[in-house]
């Protein structure tokens, strides 16, 4: 308070003054934004395609995969499953959640899975099926690709990891 | 009371008046907390922010584990990004041809980007030139890309020696999961 009983707000405006400077000179342009990740866990080295197919067959006690294809989800296992659900769109995610729940209701033990999507199919659909296996529970989600002319290959491995499990 | 016990007194009164507080200026004290609360508000929301490569659409998806700031391969609709420099063209990524035996997913042009600062990190982390890298590269991609070249990326990087990645996507609140309308 002043003589007068004013409040002095010359300090208030010296130190907004000081926040307002150094918030410009610390401006990158960079857009922020509250971003999710899906860790992939690479092995270390290279490995040939036969090997690799072998080694993830001695890991998994059910082989679990689901396929996306341009039109349609697949969902296989090694216990003789094979179903098909038509299109990628939210109904065909939920459908997919659904059976997918099923499994993991039915194999509690198994909480691995590999997803293999097609050449032509958006990075977007591979994350919605991706978010899907998470929500279920799936917490080793595998993504495979279709290397050229060769079996499919399990290149990268999703681990569980923060709030995705 | 004496007059000269007086005087005593009034000396040591004068003294000490000027030690007397006379008003305690918390003007500078609110300043302070008022400084203090707004970082602390700023810095708790930023926290949780990680930049965006400018001109990507990323997906969305509800979970997933907390992105960080991290080395960055960003790829939009029209180039392929490693932080701050454009690599090559998306075109030029989608039609490049691998020169590597057994590896025809490799794109070369990004290979040597990626080799380039792995080798940097194999340096200064004192790693020998075979050994995997344990830093991650974090990965925003266009929600409008192919699989196919998503898939040549991760190989690209993989083969770089990049062992951790991460598919960094937007996260979303509630409501239902998302999904195309295919």
């Amino acid at each position: 308070m002043t003589a007068h009983g004013n409040i002095n707000l010359v300090p208030l405006v010296d130190i907004l003054t000081s926040i307002v400077f150094f918030s410009l000179l610390t401006y990158t342009g960079a857009t922020l934004a509250a971003l999710t990740a899906f860790d992939l866990s690479l092995p270390p080295t290279v490995v040939s395609a036969p090997s690799a197919v072998r080694n993830d067959q001695k890991l998994l006690n059910l082989l679990l995969a689901v396929r996306i294809d341009a039109d349609k989800l697949q969902v296989e296992h090694s216990e003789g499953m094979r179903q098909q659900i038509a299109g990628l769109g939210p109904q065909s995610m939920d459908q997919l959640e659904a059976l997918m729940k099923q499994v993991r209701a039915r194999y509690p033990q198994n909480a691995d899975v590999l997803v293999v999507p097609t050449d032509e199919v958006s990075y977007d659909d591979v994350i919605h099926v991706l978010e899907r296996l998470k929500l279920v529970g799936y917490r080793g989600i595998s993504l495979g690709t279709r290397a050229r002319g060769e079996a499919l290959i399990p290149a990268a491995r999703l681990t569980a990891a923060g709030g995705a499990r | 009371m004496s007059r000269a016990r007086e005087a005593r007194a009034a000396r040591r009164a004068a003294q000490f008046a000027k030690f007397r507080i006379t008003e305690l200026n918390l003007i500078p004290l609110v300043d302070t907390f008022v400084s203090i609360v707004f970082f602390a508000l700023t810095t708790s929301t930023v926290g949780e922010l990680t930049p965006i490569v400018s001109g990507i659409s990323l997906p969305e998806s509800r979970v997933g584990a907390v992105a960080h700031q991290q080395l960055t391969l960003g790829i939009t609709n029209t180039s392929v990004r490693l932080g701050d420099h454009v690599i090559m063209g998306i075109g030029q990524a989608a039609s490049a041809q691998s020169t590597i035996p057994n590896q025809p997913l490799v794109i070369p042009q990004l290979y040597t980007a990626l080799k380039a600062t792995a080798d940097s990190i194999r340096k200064e982390k004192k790693l020998r030139p075979d050994q995997s890298v344990e830093t991650p590269l974090a990965i925003q991609g266009d929600k409008a890309l192919r699989y196919n070249l998503m898939s040549r990326m991760i190989q690209t990087a993989r083969y770089a020696g990049f062992r951790t990645l991460s598919l960094q996507v937007t996260r979303t609140e509630g409501g239902a999961p998302s999904g195309t309308g295919n």
